[in-house]
Protein backbone atom coordinates (compact mmCIF):
# COMPACT_ATOMS: atom_id res chain seq x y z
CA UNK A 1 0.00 0.00 0.00
CA UNK A 2 2.96 2.67 1.06
CA UNK A 3 4.97 1.32 -1.84
CA UNK A 4 2.01 1.89 -4.05
CA UNK A 5 1.41 5.11 -3.26
CA UNK A 6 5.31 5.88 -3.11
CA UNK A 7 6.07 4.57 -6.55
CA UNK A 8 2.62 6.43 -7.97
CA UNK A 9 4.12 9.67 -6.66
CA UNK A 10 7.69 9.32 -8.12
CA UNK A 11 6.12 8.75 -11.59
CA UNK A 12 3.75 11.99 -11.18
CA UNK A 13 7.28 13.75 -9.95
CA UNK A 14 9.61 12.20 -12.18
CA UNK A 15 9.23 14.52 -15.74
CA UNK A 16 9.41 17.43 -13.60
CA UNK A 17 12.27 15.86 -11.51
CA UNK A 18 14.02 15.59 -14.95
CA UNK A 19 13.02 18.92 -16.24
CA UNK A 20 14.49 20.79 -13.48
CA UNK A 21 17.76 18.71 -13.17
CA UNK A 22 18.09 19.11 -16.86
CA UNK A 23 19.15 14.64 -16.77
CA UNK A 24 16.65 12.88 -18.50
CA UNK A 25 16.00 9.19 -17.05
CA UNK A 26 16.23 6.71 -19.84
CA UNK A 27 12.42 5.39 -19.00
CA UNK A 28 11.01 8.66 -19.48
CA UNK A 29 13.29 9.93 -22.12
CA UNK A 30 11.27 10.22 -25.63
CA UNK A 31 8.20 12.00 -24.09
CA UNK A 32 10.33 14.36 -22.32
CA UNK A 33 12.49 14.79 -25.53
CA UNK A 34 9.52 15.40 -27.45
CA UNK A 35 8.04 18.28 -25.44
CA UNK A 36 11.63 20.08 -26.52
CA UNK A 37 11.03 21.22 -30.10
CA UNK A 38 7.50 22.25 -29.27
CA UNK A 39 8.06 24.52 -26.39
CA UNK A 40 12.03 25.42 -27.34
CA UNK A 41 12.68 26.51 -24.09
CA UNK A 42 13.85 30.19 -24.18
CA UNK A 43 16.27 29.75 -21.47
CA UNK A 44 18.99 27.98 -19.45
CA UNK A 45 17.88 24.83 -17.85
CA UNK A 46 20.70 26.00 -15.02
CA UNK A 47 18.25 28.95 -14.46
CA UNK A 48 15.20 27.31 -14.28
CA UNK A 49 16.96 25.07 -11.66
CA UNK A 50 18.36 27.47 -9.26
CA UNK A 51 15.61 29.98 -8.97
CA UNK A 52 13.62 26.57 -8.16
CA UNK A 53 16.35 25.51 -6.02
CA UNK A 54 16.29 29.14 -4.41
CA UNK A 55 12.37 29.57 -4.28
CA UNK A 56 11.79 26.18 -2.26
CA UNK A 57 14.94 26.45 -0.30
CA UNK A 58 13.83 29.91 1.16
CA UNK A 59 10.09 28.88 1.39
CA UNK A 60 10.68 25.83 2.81
CA UNK A 61 13.27 27.39 5.63
CA UNK A 62 10.77 29.91 6.16
CA UNK A 63 7.74 27.63 6.64
CA UNK A 64 10.17 25.12 8.90
CA UNK A 65 10.99 27.91 11.18
CA UNK A 66 7.35 29.74 11.33
CA UNK A 67 5.61 26.19 12.25
CA UNK A 68 8.61 25.32 15.09
CA UNK A 69 7.41 28.64 16.47
CA UNK A 70 3.99 28.79 15.95
CA UNK A 71 3.01 25.24 17.38
CA UNK A 72 4.13 26.02 20.70
CA UNK A 73 2.85 29.52 20.89
CA UNK A 74 -0.70 28.20 19.35
CA UNK A 75 -0.86 25.71 22.36
CA UNK A 76 0.19 28.16 24.81
CA UNK A 77 -2.48 30.91 24.10
CA UNK A 78 -5.28 27.77 23.27
CA UNK A 79 -4.64 26.12 26.49
CA UNK A 80 -4.27 28.83 28.91
CA UNK A 81 -6.56 32.07 29.76
CA UNK A 82 -5.18 34.79 30.72
CA UNK A 83 -5.53 38.74 30.40
CA UNK A 84 -5.22 40.12 26.78
CA UNK A 85 -5.88 36.55 25.65
CA UNK A 86 -8.20 38.26 22.88
CA UNK A 87 -5.77 41.33 22.10
CA UNK A 88 -2.96 39.06 21.37
CA UNK A 89 -5.69 36.80 19.15
CA UNK A 90 -6.49 40.06 17.64
CA UNK A 91 -3.16 41.31 16.93
CA UNK A 92 -2.21 37.63 15.63
CA UNK A 93 -5.24 37.80 13.21
CA UNK A 94 -4.17 41.42 11.90
CA UNK A 95 -0.90 39.92 11.07
CA UNK A 96 -2.54 37.48 8.20
CA UNK A 97 -2.77 40.73 6.43
CA UNK A 98 0.87 42.38 6.37
CA UNK A 99 1.32 43.91 3.28
CA UNK A 100 4.74 42.08 2.39
CA UNK A 101 6.52 45.40 0.80
CA UNK A 102 6.17 46.60 4.18
CA UNK A 103 7.44 43.30 5.94
CA UNK A 104 10.34 43.52 3.23
CA UNK A 105 11.17 47.22 4.25
CA UNK A 106 10.92 46.80 7.68
CA UNK A 107 13.87 43.75 7.42
CA UNK A 108 15.67 45.82 5.22
CA UNK A 109 16.63 48.37 7.26
CA UNK A 110 16.86 45.27 9.94
CA UNK A 111 19.94 43.95 8.01
CA UNK A 112 21.35 46.85 6.97
CA UNK A 113 24.61 48.34 7.74
CA UNK A 114 23.08 50.09 10.37
CA UNK A 115 19.93 47.96 11.73
CA UNK A 116 20.16 45.98 14.57
CA UNK A 117 20.61 42.75 12.34
CA UNK A 118 23.71 45.13 10.26
CA UNK A 119 26.90 43.11 11.29
CA UNK A 120 25.59 39.43 10.32
CA UNK A 121 25.83 41.10 7.05
CA UNK A 122 22.60 39.97 5.59
CA UNK A 123 21.58 42.76 3.11
CA UNK A 124 20.73 40.67 -0.19
CA UNK A 125 21.07 36.96 1.44
CA UNK A 126 18.70 34.25 0.76
CA UNK A 127 19.02 34.52 4.57
CA UNK A 128 17.41 38.19 4.35
CA UNK A 129 14.59 36.76 2.39
CA UNK A 130 14.01 33.52 4.85
CA UNK A 131 14.04 36.44 7.77
CA UNK A 132 10.95 38.18 5.70
CA UNK A 133 9.00 35.10 4.73
CA UNK A 134 9.10 34.03 8.00
CA UNK A 135 7.35 37.14 9.25
CA UNK A 136 4.93 36.94 6.59
CA UNK A 137 4.53 33.05 7.18
CA UNK A 138 3.89 33.31 11.34
CA UNK A 139 0.87 34.96 11.68
CA UNK A 140 -1.50 32.69 9.08
CA UNK A 141 0.62 29.22 10.64
CA UNK A 142 -0.12 30.89 14.55
CA UNK A 143 -3.46 31.82 14.10
CA UNK A 144 -4.87 28.86 11.83
CA UNK A 145 -3.03 26.50 14.33
CA UNK A 146 -4.88 28.13 17.48
CA UNK A 147 -8.19 28.46 15.56
CA UNK A 148 -7.51 24.18 15.27
CA UNK A 149 -6.32 23.72 19.13
CA UNK A 150 -9.23 26.21 20.22
CA UNK A 151 -11.26 23.49 18.42
CA UNK A 152 -10.07 20.13 19.77
CA UNK A 153 -12.88 19.11 22.68
CA UNK A 154 -11.54 19.72 25.95
CA UNK A 155 -12.94 16.13 27.14
CA UNK A 156 -9.68 14.73 24.85
CA UNK A 157 -7.54 16.61 26.60
CA UNK A 158 -9.47 15.63 30.05
CA UNK A 159 -9.07 12.00 28.90
CA UNK A 160 -5.70 12.25 27.53
CA UNK A 161 -4.35 13.27 31.52
CA UNK A 162 -7.19 11.19 33.61
CA UNK A 163 -5.11 8.16 31.29
CA UNK A 164 -1.95 8.68 32.61
CA UNK A 165 -0.74 11.65 30.38
CA UNK A 166 1.85 14.38 31.17
CA UNK A 167 1.53 18.01 30.39
CA UNK A 168 3.70 17.05 26.57
CA UNK A 169 1.00 14.23 25.59
CA UNK A 170 -1.36 15.96 25.87
CA UNK A 171 -0.06 18.52 24.52
CA UNK A 172 0.76 16.32 21.73
CA UNK A 173 -2.72 14.53 21.81
CA UNK A 174 -4.36 17.88 20.65
CA UNK A 175 -1.97 18.59 18.00
CA UNK A 176 -2.90 15.32 16.48
CA UNK A 177 -6.55 16.10 17.13
CA UNK A 178 -6.09 19.12 15.38
CA UNK A 179 -3.59 17.80 12.65
CA UNK A 180 -6.22 18.99 9.66
CA UNK A 181 -6.35 22.78 10.66
CA UNK A 182 -2.37 22.62 11.32
CA UNK A 183 -1.69 20.98 7.92
CA UNK A 184 -4.22 23.75 6.59
CA UNK A 185 -2.12 26.38 8.73
CA UNK A 186 1.27 25.15 6.95
CA UNK A 187 0.11 25.18 3.46
CA UNK A 188 -1.64 28.87 4.26
CA UNK A 189 1.75 30.02 5.35
CA UNK A 190 3.73 27.98 2.55
CA UNK A 191 0.82 29.33 -0.33
CA UNK A 192 1.95 33.09 1.59
CA UNK A 193 5.27 32.42 1.64
CA UNK A 194 6.59 31.29 -1.93
CA UNK A 195 3.92 33.20 -3.80
CA UNK A 196 5.37 36.39 -2.22
CA UNK A 197 7.07 39.08 -4.25
CA UNK A 198 7.34 42.14 -2.67
CA UNK A 199 9.75 41.63 0.64
CA UNK A 200 11.85 38.88 -1.31
CA UNK A 201 12.76 41.68 -3.72
CA UNK A 202 13.27 44.47 -1.70
CA UNK A 203 15.67 42.58 1.01
CA UNK A 204 16.69 39.87 -2.16
CA UNK A 205 17.37 42.26 -4.89
CA UNK A 206 16.41 39.49 -7.59
CA UNK A 207 19.60 38.66 -8.04
CA UNK A 208 21.31 36.24 -10.52
CA UNK A 209 24.61 35.76 -11.94
CA UNK A 210 26.32 35.98 -14.87
CA UNK A 211 26.48 32.41 -15.40
CA UNK A 212 22.84 32.73 -15.48
CA UNK A 213 22.61 30.42 -11.58
CA UNK A 214 20.39 32.66 -9.25
CA UNK A 215 21.62 34.16 -6.37
CA UNK A 216 18.43 35.39 -4.56
CA UNK A 217 16.21 35.05 -7.70
CA UNK A 218 13.06 33.44 -7.01
CA UNK A 219 10.74 32.46 -9.25
CA UNK A 220 7.79 35.21 -8.41
CA UNK A 221 10.94 37.79 -9.07
CA UNK A 222 11.83 35.69 -11.92
CA UNK A 223 8.40 36.33 -13.52
CA UNK A 224 7.99 39.53 -12.95
CA UNK A 225 11.80 40.04 -14.47
CA UNK A 226 10.78 38.26 -17.53
CA UNK A 227 7.66 39.65 -18.14
CA UNK A 228 8.64 43.59 -17.55
CA UNK A 229 11.35 42.69 -20.03
CA UNK A 230 8.76 40.92 -22.35
CA UNK A 231 9.69 37.32 -22.33
CA UNK A 232 6.25 36.24 -21.87
CA UNK A 233 7.39 32.42 -22.98
CA UNK A 234 9.85 31.86 -20.07
CA UNK A 235 7.66 33.93 -17.30
CA UNK A 236 4.57 31.67 -18.85
CA UNK A 237 6.88 29.09 -18.32
CA UNK A 238 8.39 29.97 -15.09
CA UNK A 239 4.32 30.93 -13.48
CA UNK A 240 3.60 27.10 -14.64
CA UNK A 241 6.41 25.84 -12.41
CA UNK A 242 5.48 27.78 -9.44
CA UNK A 243 1.75 26.74 -9.77
CA UNK A 244 3.38 23.03 -9.87
CA UNK A 245 5.25 22.99 -7.06
CA UNK A 246 2.64 24.30 -4.81
CA UNK A 247 0.46 21.82 -6.31
CA UNK A 248 3.08 19.21 -5.15
CA UNK A 249 3.55 20.19 -1.89
CA UNK A 250 -0.16 20.71 -1.11
CA UNK A 251 -0.04 17.32 -2.21
CA UNK A 252 2.38 15.91 0.41
CA UNK A 253 1.13 17.64 3.10
CA UNK A 254 -2.44 16.55 2.78
CA UNK A 255 -0.73 12.57 2.40
CA UNK A 256 1.41 13.44 5.85
CA UNK A 257 -1.97 14.25 7.45
CA UNK A 258 -4.21 11.17 6.44
CA UNK A 259 -0.96 9.35 6.77
CA UNK A 260 -1.44 10.47 10.33
CA UNK A 261 -5.06 9.13 10.54
CA UNK A 262 -3.92 5.00 11.73
CA UNK B 1 -4.84 -0.59 48.63
CA UNK B 2 -6.69 2.31 49.54
CA UNK B 3 -7.88 5.60 47.96
CA UNK B 4 -9.13 8.10 50.37
CA UNK B 5 -10.23 12.09 50.28
CA UNK B 6 -9.87 13.25 54.23
CA UNK B 7 -12.05 16.06 55.22
CA UNK B 8 -11.57 17.86 51.41
CA UNK B 9 -13.08 21.28 50.63
CA UNK B 10 -13.61 22.95 47.32
CA UNK B 11 -14.72 26.29 46.53
CA UNK B 12 -15.41 28.19 43.07
CA UNK B 13 -15.27 31.28 43.77
CA UNK B 14 -17.20 32.31 47.54
CA UNK B 15 -19.43 28.90 46.23
CA UNK B 16 -18.26 25.36 48.47
CA UNK B 17 -18.98 22.76 46.67
CA UNK B 18 -18.12 20.00 49.02
CA UNK B 19 -16.89 20.66 52.56
CA UNK B 20 -15.28 18.42 55.26
CA UNK B 21 -15.93 15.83 53.15
CA UNK B 22 -14.33 12.09 53.92
CA UNK B 23 -14.66 8.72 51.73
CA UNK B 24 -12.40 5.57 50.90
CA UNK B 25 -12.31 2.76 48.72
CA UNK B 26 -10.18 0.07 48.93
CA UNK B 27 -9.50 -2.57 46.53
CA UNK B 28 -12.35 -4.94 44.75
CA UNK B 29 -14.88 -2.33 46.72
CA UNK B 30 -17.27 -0.72 44.80
CA UNK B 31 -18.32 2.37 45.68
CA UNK B 32 -21.50 4.50 44.17
CA UNK B 33 -21.53 7.96 44.78
CA UNK B 34 -25.21 8.94 44.50
CA UNK B 35 -26.95 12.08 44.79
CA UNK B 36 -28.78 14.67 42.17
CA UNK B 37 -27.28 16.81 39.82
CA UNK B 38 -24.78 19.98 41.02
CA UNK B 39 -24.42 18.55 44.36
CA UNK B 40 -20.55 17.62 43.61
CA UNK B 41 -19.59 14.38 42.61
CA UNK B 42 -17.49 15.08 39.59
CA UNK B 43 -15.83 17.38 41.81
CA UNK B 44 -15.00 14.39 44.34
CA UNK B 45 -14.16 12.28 41.41
CA UNK B 46 -12.01 14.40 40.17
CA UNK B 47 -10.09 15.12 43.89
CA UNK B 48 -10.04 11.30 44.00
CA UNK B 49 -8.67 11.21 40.23
CA UNK B 50 -6.05 13.90 41.61
CA UNK B 51 -6.85 16.28 38.69
CA UNK B 52 -8.07 18.89 41.24
CA UNK B 53 -6.06 20.40 44.21
CA UNK B 54 -8.20 20.30 47.46
CA UNK B 55 -8.87 23.72 49.06
CA UNK B 56 -8.51 21.79 52.37
CA UNK B 57 -7.95 18.42 53.46
CA UNK B 58 -5.85 15.50 52.02
CA UNK B 59 -5.91 12.89 48.77
CA UNK B 60 -4.50 9.60 49.99
CA UNK B 61 -2.82 6.79 47.92
CA UNK B 62 -1.85 3.93 50.54
CA UNK B 63 -1.25 6.34 53.26
CA UNK B 64 0.32 9.40 50.61
CA UNK B 65 -0.35 12.57 50.97
CA UNK B 66 -0.83 13.26 47.06
CA UNK B 67 -0.52 17.07 47.54
CA UNK B 68 2.21 16.82 49.06
CA UNK B 69 4.13 14.79 46.58
CA UNK B 70 6.46 16.98 43.64
CA UNK B 71 4.90 16.64 40.44
CA UNK B 72 6.81 13.41 39.38
CA UNK B 73 6.10 11.62 42.14
CA UNK B 74 1.74 12.61 42.04
CA UNK B 75 2.27 11.35 38.25
CA UNK B 76 3.48 7.90 39.35
CA UNK B 77 0.40 7.95 41.91
CA UNK B 78 -2.09 9.49 39.25
CA UNK B 79 -0.87 6.55 36.80
CA UNK B 80 -2.17 3.68 39.50
CA UNK B 81 -5.58 5.29 38.78
CA UNK B 82 -8.09 5.24 35.70
CA UNK B 83 -10.88 7.35 35.22
CA UNK B 84 -14.17 6.96 32.74
CA UNK B 85 -15.93 9.95 32.03
CA UNK B 86 -19.71 10.55 30.72
CA UNK B 87 -18.63 11.20 27.51
CA UNK B 88 -16.58 8.68 25.25
CA UNK B 89 -14.31 10.77 24.22
CA UNK B 90 -12.00 9.30 22.09
CA UNK B 91 -9.00 10.17 20.31
CA UNK B 92 -9.64 9.98 16.78
CA UNK B 93 -7.95 7.25 15.67
CA UNK B 94 -8.19 3.54 15.78
CA UNK B 95 -10.37 1.46 18.88
CA UNK B 96 -7.00 -0.42 19.56
CA UNK B 97 -4.68 2.56 19.64
CA UNK B 98 -7.10 4.38 21.80
CA UNK B 99 -7.36 1.72 24.30
CA UNK B 100 -3.31 1.51 23.91
CA UNK B 101 -3.20 5.29 24.79
CA UNK B 102 -2.74 4.77 28.72
CA UNK B 103 -0.07 2.06 28.13
CA UNK B 104 1.87 3.91 25.83
CA UNK B 105 2.74 7.02 27.90
CA UNK B 106 4.13 4.86 30.16
CA UNK B 107 6.70 3.19 28.50
CA UNK B 108 9.81 5.42 27.89
CA UNK B 109 10.37 8.01 25.14
CA UNK B 110 13.09 5.87 23.10
CA UNK B 111 10.57 3.24 22.96
CA UNK B 112 7.53 5.34 22.09
CA UNK B 113 9.57 7.01 19.14
CA UNK B 114 10.47 3.48 17.46
CA UNK B 115 6.78 2.26 18.19
CA UNK B 116 5.66 5.63 15.90
CA UNK B 117 8.40 4.96 13.37
CA UNK B 118 7.46 1.09 13.00
CA UNK B 119 3.99 2.22 12.54
CA UNK B 120 4.29 4.67 9.80
CA UNK B 121 5.91 1.68 7.93
CA UNK B 122 3.18 -0.92 9.09
CA UNK B 123 -0.06 -1.21 11.42
CA UNK B 124 1.25 -2.94 14.18
CA UNK B 125 -0.49 -5.62 16.25
CA UNK B 126 -2.12 -4.63 19.76
CA UNK B 127 -0.78 -6.10 22.48
CA UNK B 128 -2.64 -8.47 24.95
CA UNK B 129 -3.67 -6.13 27.10
CA UNK B 130 -5.11 -4.07 24.38
CA UNK B 131 -7.16 -7.38 23.45
CA UNK B 132 -7.79 -8.27 26.69
CA UNK B 133 -9.41 -4.67 28.23
CA UNK B 134 -11.50 -4.74 24.53
CA UNK B 135 -12.49 -8.17 25.04
CA UNK B 136 -14.08 -7.43 28.67
CA UNK B 137 -16.36 -5.08 27.02
CA UNK B 138 -17.15 -7.60 24.33
CA UNK B 139 -15.34 -5.29 21.34
CA UNK B 140 -12.24 -7.75 20.91
CA UNK B 141 -12.90 -7.81 17.35
CA UNK B 142 -13.35 -4.26 16.86
CA UNK B 143 -9.71 -2.74 17.11
CA UNK B 144 -9.04 -2.11 13.95
CA UNK B 145 -12.22 0.53 13.38
CA UNK B 146 -11.70 4.05 13.48
CA UNK B 147 -13.14 5.05 16.67
CA UNK B 148 -15.41 7.80 15.00
CA UNK B 149 -17.45 5.09 13.08
CA UNK B 150 -18.53 3.52 16.37
CA UNK B 151 -21.65 3.69 18.04
CA UNK B 152 -22.25 6.13 21.30
CA UNK B 153 -22.80 2.56 23.58
CA UNK B 154 -19.90 1.19 21.55
CA UNK B 155 -17.63 4.21 22.21
CA UNK B 156 -18.14 4.47 25.65
CA UNK B 157 -17.22 0.82 26.25
CA UNK B 158 -14.18 1.75 24.22
CA UNK B 159 -13.66 4.33 27.11
CA UNK B 160 -14.17 1.80 29.63
CA UNK B 161 -11.37 -0.69 28.24
CA UNK B 162 -8.81 2.30 27.88
CA UNK B 163 -8.96 3.08 31.49
CA UNK B 164 -8.85 -0.52 32.23
CA UNK B 165 -6.08 -1.60 29.72
CA UNK B 166 -3.04 -0.31 32.21
CA UNK B 167 -4.73 -2.53 34.91
CA UNK B 168 -5.28 0.57 37.68
CA UNK B 169 -5.69 0.25 40.71
CA UNK B 170 -8.66 2.38 41.28
CA UNK B 171 -11.35 3.24 38.71
CA UNK B 172 -13.14 6.29 38.87
CA UNK B 173 -16.58 6.33 36.91
CA UNK B 174 -18.21 9.59 36.76
CA UNK B 175 -21.83 8.77 35.14
CA UNK B 176 -20.94 6.16 32.63
CA UNK B 177 -24.14 4.81 31.92
CA UNK B 178 -26.10 8.18 31.69
CA UNK B 179 -26.13 8.33 27.96
CA UNK B 180 -26.79 4.73 27.28
CA UNK B 181 -29.34 2.53 26.12
CA UNK B 182 -29.92 -0.64 28.26
CA UNK B 183 -28.14 -2.99 26.50
CA UNK B 184 -24.73 -1.06 27.14
CA UNK B 185 -25.55 0.23 30.18
CA UNK B 186 -25.78 -3.89 31.22
CA UNK B 187 -22.48 -4.43 29.17
CA UNK B 188 -20.86 -1.27 31.37
CA UNK B 189 -22.32 -2.95 34.61
CA UNK B 190 -20.68 -5.93 33.80
CA UNK B 191 -17.43 -4.56 32.80
CA UNK B 192 -17.95 -2.73 36.58
CA UNK B 193 -18.24 -6.49 38.24
CA UNK B 194 -15.18 -8.10 36.02
CA UNK B 195 -13.14 -4.96 37.10
CA UNK B 196 -13.95 -5.34 41.16
CA UNK B 197 -13.29 -9.24 40.58
CA UNK B 198 -9.96 -8.49 39.30
CA UNK B 199 -9.59 -6.17 42.34
CA UNK B 200 -9.74 -3.05 41.11
CA UNK B 201 -11.39 -0.26 43.73
CA UNK B 202 -14.55 1.20 41.86
CA UNK B 203 -16.26 4.48 42.22
CA UNK B 204 -19.34 5.00 40.76
CA UNK B 205 -20.76 8.44 40.40
CA UNK B 206 -24.35 7.98 39.18
CA UNK B 207 -27.79 9.40 39.56
CA UNK B 208 -29.26 5.87 38.38
CA UNK B 209 -30.12 4.66 42.21
CA UNK B 210 -30.73 1.04 40.56
CA UNK B 211 -27.41 1.69 39.24
CA UNK B 212 -26.14 1.75 42.73
CA UNK B 213 -28.05 -1.26 44.22
CA UNK B 214 -27.37 -3.46 41.08
CA UNK B 215 -23.67 -2.89 41.14
CA UNK B 216 -21.85 -1.10 44.25
CA UNK B 217 -20.78 -2.65 47.41
CA UNK B 218 -21.09 -0.32 49.35
CA UNK B 219 -23.16 3.54 48.93
CA UNK B 220 -22.53 6.95 49.53
CA UNK B 221 -25.62 9.64 49.67
CA UNK B 222 -24.09 13.41 49.21
CA UNK B 223 -26.69 15.49 49.92
CA UNK B 224 -26.43 19.54 49.44
CA UNK B 225 -23.93 19.55 52.47
CA UNK B 226 -21.88 16.70 51.98
CA UNK B 227 -21.90 12.93 52.84
CA UNK B 228 -25.51 12.08 54.40
CA UNK B 229 -24.94 8.40 54.71
CA UNK B 230 -22.98 5.85 53.70
CA UNK B 231 -22.74 2.26 54.38
CA UNK B 232 -23.65 -1.14 52.65
CA UNK B 233 -25.98 -0.27 49.26
CA UNK B 234 -28.34 -3.06 50.83
CA UNK B 235 -28.87 -1.05 54.09
CA UNK B 236 -28.89 2.11 52.89
CA UNK B 237 -31.16 1.81 50.48
CA UNK B 238 -33.81 -0.26 52.69
CA UNK B 239 -32.76 1.22 56.05
CA UNK B 240 -31.96 4.80 55.92
CA UNK B 241 -30.77 6.06 59.22
CA UNK B 242 -30.78 9.75 57.71
CA UNK B 243 -34.07 11.32 57.22
CA UNK B 244 -32.93 13.37 54.15
CA UNK B 245 -31.67 10.09 52.55
CA UNK B 246 -34.83 8.32 53.55
CA UNK B 247 -36.61 11.07 51.52
CA UNK B 248 -34.25 11.26 48.69
CA UNK B 249 -34.37 7.52 47.96
CA UNK B 250 -38.05 7.49 48.39
CA UNK B 251 -38.62 10.68 46.01
CA UNK B 252 -39.55 13.02 48.39
CA UNK B 253 -36.47 15.03 48.27
CA UNK B 254 -36.14 16.51 45.18
CA UNK B 255 -33.67 19.07 43.61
Amino acid sequence: MECERFRKLTVFLEPIASLVSGGLSPAIAPPARSLVPLVSFPFETVYVRSIVAVSLYVSLCAVLASTLVSLPVALLVGFNDFPGKGLLTAAINTGMGFPSVVVGLVVLFAVSSQGPLGELELMFTREAMILSQFVLATPPITAISLAAIDGVDGGVRDAARALGGTRLDVALVTLREARYGIATAVLAGFGRAISEVGSVLIVGGNIAGVDGVSKTRTLTTAIQLEARQGRYETAMVLGILLVVLVLLVNGIVVRIGDGGVR
Amino acid sequence: MVLRARDVAVSYGDEPVLEGLSVGVEAGDVLAVIGPSGVGKSTLLRLLALAETPDDGTVELDGTDAWALDNGDRLRLRRRIGMVFQEANLFDASVARNVEYGLRVRRLWSDRLRDWAASIVGPSTPTDAVTEALSVVGLADRGDQPAGSLSGGEAQRVSFARALAYDPDVLLLDEPTSDLDPRNTALIEEAVSAARDRGIGVVLATHDMHQAERVADRAAVLLGDGIAEIGPTDRVFEDPNDDRTRQFISGELVY
